[in-house]
């Protein structure tokens, strides 16, 4: 028993150090599986707090910036209702109506980015509102230029996002021209640039063609532009396209996101599992 | 030690780490060069600093830049390792003279050769661990030794012109 506690005590710095390092890569390797916990982010009061405060200063540099998307997404709200008001008179000899609940289904959210990374292979965005705005994890994120990512964790005032420069965040996507599926993944070292998948090398793909979201989506409402086509090859196992996209939004200098809230989310997903029950038995 | 020394060493080290919060954090160059400038509240403490104190510094201090990175334990890894291999590393690196009672560590003190091979020693290994542990993909490796590469000479090149401008 003596010579234990000799031992113990003599190595006393490597237990130490032993325990540290199981601790820390504990946290590590857990801190994927647990969407909740926001104690060790960013999102956290007080360093969301303390990020606030050295971010009010930087802010007046860009203001210029976000002026003008501001204004270039006003212009393009401006058009857009424009036309759905013309294409409801045109829309309304198909028989179709869409029930008012589902196409009044997504809200959004007007946030405030307080933090953002680019450049780590796993990079995310802290932004200034969380649960008491009615945000929760699993919502998508966008800008108005375009996809900016999913919410990850959220506080009572702010909410960590996975931004679509993460190496493990795919996003569903299609080509606008023809209405391809594939999906889009960022490859890890540009942050400019994400790769599509999936899409097959027997259709065509354009060059500069638009890469929009797809309608199998829970996240996203369909059709949110996610880049546009830059660079397209063929893989190694020759099946796939591969397709490098040119990301729509500018991650630099994001200053303003939309937090999309599908209010009806929930009710399709049980609808969906109920009915993929049923198929089994 | 006196409590006057301790007051300046807690000063130093919380001068490194919101140094590293609030103003190197944005610091990238070339998208491959980061610096990690807190590697210091580590490094720059003194010789006789016991084993225990160093490792429980270094993984605090990773704890709160992990905080402010969303990286949750790289970076404490990353630093209770280079805090336990430490005194190994100055065991290496002794002089032929050996060390001299009344020297600290630091700059003036060691000489720009020893300062210098002591502090990158221990960058690389930390950005080598905080790197690998992020990419968590072998198939990132050359994009990993690239950054480990670029953000060692960074940030050696900023603790060592730190140095520059303390004065004692």
């Amino acid at each position: 028993m003596y010579q234990l506690v000799q031992f113990i005590s003599r190595q006393r710095a490597f237990i130490l150090f032993a325990f540290l390092e199981v601790l820390s890569l504990w946290l590590f390797y857990s801190y994927n599986n647990y969407p909740n916990a926001i104690f060790f982010n960013t999102s956290n009061f007080y360093a969301a707090k303390a990020l606030k405060t050295s971010n009010s200063i930087k802010e007046y540099s860009n203001l210029r910036e976000v002026n003008t998307e501001l204004a270039t997404e006003n212009k393009r709200l401006n058009e857009m209702v424009a036309k759905l008001q013309a294409e409801q008179l045109s829309k309304s000899i198909l028989n179709y109506k869409a029930d008012s609940a589902v196409a009044a289904r997504f809200k959004f959210v007007l946030a405030k980015v307080q933090n953002l990374t680019t450049t780590q292979f796993n990079n995310y965005i802290t932004i200034d509102k969380g649960s008491a705005d009615g945000l929760a994890p699993g919502m998508g994120v966008i800008s108005s230029t375009g996809v900016v990512g999913k919410i990850k964790s959220c506080s009572e005032h702010f909410s960590v996002v996975i931004s679509v420069l993460h190496s493990e965040y795919t996003v569903s996507a299609k080509l606008k021209s023809n209405n391809e599926i594939g999906s889009v993944k960022w490859g890890g070292t540009n942050p400019d640039i994400v790769e599509m998948t999936d899409v097959s090398r027997y259709k065509t793909v354009k060059l500069k063609d638009t890469v929009v979201t797809s309608d199998f989506n829970y996240v996203f409402p369909p059709n949110i532009t996610i880049g546009y086509v830059r660079k397209v090859g063929v893989k190694a196992d020759q099946t796939f396209h591969e397709i490098d996209v040119q990301l729509a939004t500018n991650f630099h200098t994001l200053a303003y996101v939309y937090v999309i809230n599908n209010k009806l989310l929930g009710e399709q997903k049980t609808l969906e599992e109920k009915s993929g029950d049923a198929k089994v038995k | 030690m006196t409590p006057k020394s301790i007051f300046s060493q807690v000063l130093v080290f919380g001068f490194y780490l919101l140094l590293q919060i609030f103003f190197v954090r944005q610091l990238v160059l070339f998208n491959y060069a980061f610096c990690f400038v807190y590697i210091a509240t580590i490094t720059l403490l003194p010789f006789e600093i016991n084993r225990i104190t160093l490792l429980l510094l270094a993984f605090f201090a990773g704890l709160m830049v992990d905080i402010f990175y969303n990286t949750v334990g790289a970076n404490a890894t990353a630093m209770t390792l280079i805090a336990f291999l430490r005194p190994t590393v100055i065991d290496i690196l002794t002089p032929q003279r050996g060390y001299d009672e009344r020297q600290t560590l630091s700059l003036n003190s060691m000489g720009l050769t020893w300062f210098v091979t002591y502090t990158a020693t221990l960058t690389v290994i930390h950005h080598f661990v905080l790197f690998l542990l992020e990419a968590s993909d072998w198939g990132l490796f050359l994009p990993v030794l690239l950054k480990v590469i670029c953000s060692t000479i960074f940030t050696t090149a900023v603790i060592v012109i730190i140095q520059f401008f303390r004065r004692d």
